[in-house]
């Protein structure tokens, strides 16, 4: 990708950009198996493919067709993993979801004991000589989030159960 | 040994973050990218502790006898063992020949008001499904909100665990469907914890019968402690039908991870309860394993110590060796069960390693009285939990003040509270009386007792012969007396109040009530009699008169020309110890308390014309 790079400092003037426009420089295709060296792709057995798809809660294949040509997806996908993988990331900090990650963003995220003074309030000492901290238990109001029908989606209940229909798991 | 080595590594890499699993698993056959190996985090060197197990050259020929016995015996049950499925009876011997270890995870219910990723309400006994947020039901499109509330309970047992409070840390998903869990995925702290590297000390109080298994304290390391959410309650209705209540989805967990450094079950099964003690008196969470607020999961693994056998020494130890195959029981749901399970499993392990065979990385359970484990899940059907971060969580950042604040403000912890009562300058309490006191009725009964203690002290604030015994004295009163009343019945401080117990203990140190009165008071005191003690022994005459030397001098009299024979052993073959038998005799003649020994003594040798022995007497005195 760096050529990509190297190749646009280099446009100068319109007609370059035009030239340069003409042409993929780069494609996709590059990170994913070439078809005459299907060997070169990572091989999945059988086995490894109904495992995943028992982890992931899919329904197996109806044929062998089906099941050949999700192997071929997924090997497929495991070469571009694999290519991805090739991308030098030393040192560089996974991004997990955008946020602000300021020192000041940091520093007003603090669970400090400030935020807290209004829990800890609700705690007593409580013995004369051996003395003990107790969340004093009083009504929790949650309302304004308990307040709807839990049930109501559910396909089968009895009373005020969901009701699930299930193997033991096995000896 | 290589497959360990690679199957260890492998496990290390999964640990490290942001590696997809699937990518890792074909790691093994194919490469995608070479990652370099980094050291096995399971290895440890082989304990240098069995080098003081081989035994000194000149004892082998006992040694070696009791050696063949213990054979022949392990033979012999072996043969049985196949028979009546006991294998046990040869463990000792086994022991010797093997290393166990393990290793705990415990997941503990937070004492919180409401449940981690929602403000619904935690609850016990509510009615089912009636305290459920939106995201607690996985209902599509709705978010977690951390309550950071949660932290508190959370950052005290952490801190009571000796741990290191991690500035930041975060949430990752742990995938797995299963129907107490709406979401398919768990929200756990698997990357970035938010407490590590803590370590527990296992004092001979804590184990059973104050012995230390180990000889002397044992510590175990903490490798983490991480914050995640429960799961739905399930109820079974057989064959296949599940009744979910989604009350306790959400409610939140620690997960507290010991490293494998246990090796002995009856040091497991103390850590286990000394954690649930440690984390009840920081009020960390509501309910012990009785209740199922607290559960256990343990990882076992035997290897053979070689340096045992002495016709092996030849193998000295070549620095790093790994642990044995292990094997996970999960969801051991009292401390006995922690116990009978590690020890099954064990004598599993060795069984099938000495019969040949080879352990398998597998998911045990174990059912409460059963004499061996049971295989769950084979590695073939091991959960992949393809943990990743969970996006829709924002890291947990702690503040410095916090944790300080929750560092002082913790209150005393057992050990502390037992080095307090068991220090005989202060109250002089034996390490059993000190540790029940500790565990009893959630440190109420101990600061009953400090009360009491504390009231006898300003009673006898001059008389430092009863100073030094109150703190004995109101322990066997409010341990053993009062404790057999309370047998039956919910304890209550207001039953017999501390003020009214010193009383009756005052009464007793100054001999002014016989021990047997002192119980009847105490009873009709539980019973409700409202009367203070001092009015109830004026009213009904229980005040003991002393004897009056004449008294002392007729009852002795008596018992002398009684006892003529004895007396002639005395005075005729010097047998002046049995004048001790004389003082015996008085003691149980006379009311009971109202004989003092060393009066009797000095009546009797008066008596008898032998000299006053001011050894004795001294003796007497103390």
């Amino acid at each position: 990708m760096s050529a990509i790079r190297q190749k646009m400092l280099r446009v100068r003037n319109p007609a370059d950009l035009d030239q340069l426009l003409a042409k993929p420089t780069w494609s996709v295709e590059s990170l994913l198996p070439s078809k005459s060296a299907a060997s070169e792709s990572p091989k999945i057995s059988t086995q490894q493919l109904h495992h995943l798809l028992r982890l992931s809660a899919l329904p197996a294949p109806e044929n062998a067709e089906a099941e050949q040509k999700m192997l071929d997806t997924l090997s497929a996908q495991l070469h571009f993993v694999g290519e991805i993988q090739q991308v030098d990331t030393s040192g560089v900090t996974p991004l997990r979801a955008i946020r602000d990650e300021t020192a000041a963003a940091e520093v007003e995220q603090t669970i400090t004991l400030d935020t807290l003074k209004d829990a800890l309030a609700k705690e007593q000492v409580v013995g004369k000589h051996y003395k003990r901290i107790q969340r004093k238990i009083d009504h929790v109001d949650a309302k304004d989030v308990e307040d709807w029908d839990v049930l109501g989606s559910a396909e089968r209940k009895a009373g005020r159960f969901f009701v699930v229909e299930s193997e033991m798991p096995q000896e | 040994m290589l497959n360990q080595l690679s199957r260890t590594g492998h496990a290390t890499f999964a640990r490290r973050p942001y590696i997809c699993q699937e990518c890792l698993r074909r790691l093994q056959s194919r490469h995608i990218r070479s990652i370099a190996s980094p050291a096995p985090a399971w290895i440890r060197p082989l304990s240098t502790a069995s080098d003081d197990r081989t035994p000194p050259k000149e004892d082998a020929p006992f040694r070696k006898a009791l050696k063949d016995a213990a054979k022949k015996k392990r033979l012999e049950n072996r043969g049985k063992a196949q028979s009546s499925d006991n294998p046990s009876g040869s463990s000792e011997f086994k022991s010797e020949k093997w290393e166990l270890t393990v290793g705990i995870e415990i997941h503990a219910e937070l004492n919180t008001a409401r449940k981690l990723f929602s403000s619904a309400a935690t609850s016990v006994n509510d009615t089912p499904n009636t305290h459920v947020a939106l995201f607690d039901a996985a209902f599509p499109g709705s978010q977690p909100h951390f309550q950071r509330e949660t932290l508190i309970p959370a950052l005290r047992a952490a801190l009571a665990l000796n741990c290191e409070i991690q500035h930041r840390s975060s949430f990752d998903r742990k995938h797995y469907f299963y129907q107490d869990q709406p979401a398919g995925y768990q929200i756990t702290q698997y990357y970035e914890p938010f407490a590590r590297d803590g370590h527990i000390t296992l004092y001979p109080h804590d184990f059973p019968g104050g012995v230390s298994p180990e000889g002397g304290p044992v510590t175990i390391g903490i490798k983490q402690v991480q914050m995640e959410q429960d799961t739905a309650k399930t109820i079974q209705q057989p064959p296949s039908t599940h009744l979910l209540d989604f009350n306790r989805v959400s409610h939140p967990l620690i997960e507290i991870i010991t490293l494998p450094q246990i090796h002995n079950p009856v040091v497991a099964a103390a850590c286990v309860r000394k954690i649930q003690a440690i984390l009840k008196a920081v009020d960390a969470v509501t309910a012990g394993m009785e209740m199922g607020g607290l559960r256990a999961d343990v990882n076992v693994s035997v290897r053979r110590r070689d340096s045992a056998d002495s016709s092996q020494q030849s193998h000295s130890y070549h620095g790093v060796t790994g642990l044995g195959q292990r094997t996970e029981i999960k969801n051991l749901p009292s401390i006995k069960a922690v116990e009978d399970a590690i020890i099954a499993e064990r004598d599993r392990q060795i069984d099938l390693l000495e019969r040949g065979g080879i352990v398998d990385g597998e998911t045990r359970g174990f059912t409460q009285g059963s004499k061996t484990t049971r295989r769950l899940r084979g590695k073939e059907g091991e959960i992949d939990y393809r943990y990743m971060p969970d996006p829709d969580i924002a890291p947990v950042v702690v503040g410095k003040d916090l944790v300080q604040h929750l560092k002082s403000s913790m209150p005393l912890l057992s050990d502390d509270v037992i080095e307090m009562l068991v220090d005989p300058k202060r109250y002089g309490l034996t390490a059993k009386d000190a540790g029940t006191l500790v565990v009893l009725d959630d440190g109420d009964r101990l600061d009953y007792y400090l009360e009491v203690v504390e009231i006898l002290r300003r009673i006898f604030s001059e008389d430092f012969a009863a100073l030094s015994r109150v703190g004995k004295m109101a322990g066997n009163w409010v341990l053993m007396e009062l404790g057999a009343l309370f047998k039956t019945t919910q304890w209550s401080a207001d039953r017999v109040s501390p003020s009214e117990l010193a009383s009756l203990i005052a009464h007793v140190l100054r001999k002014q009530i016989t021990g047997r009165t002192a119980k009847l008071l105490l009873a009709q005191k539980f019973d409700g009699d409202a009367r203070p003690v001092d009015q109830i022994i004026v009213d009904e005459d229980l005040l003991l008169r002393p004897l009056s030397r004449d008294e002392y001098l007729a009852m002795a009299q008596q018992l002398l020309e009684e006892k003529s024979d004895v007396v002639r052993d005395i005075v005729e073959k010097g047998k002046h110890q049995k004048v001790k038998w004389f003082v015996g005799q008085m003691m149980a003649r006379g009311a009971e308390g109202t004989v003092e020994p060393g009066t009797a003594e000095e009546v009797l040798r008066l008596l008898l014309q032998l000299p006053p022995m001011e050894e004795q007497r001294q003796q007497m005195k103390k």
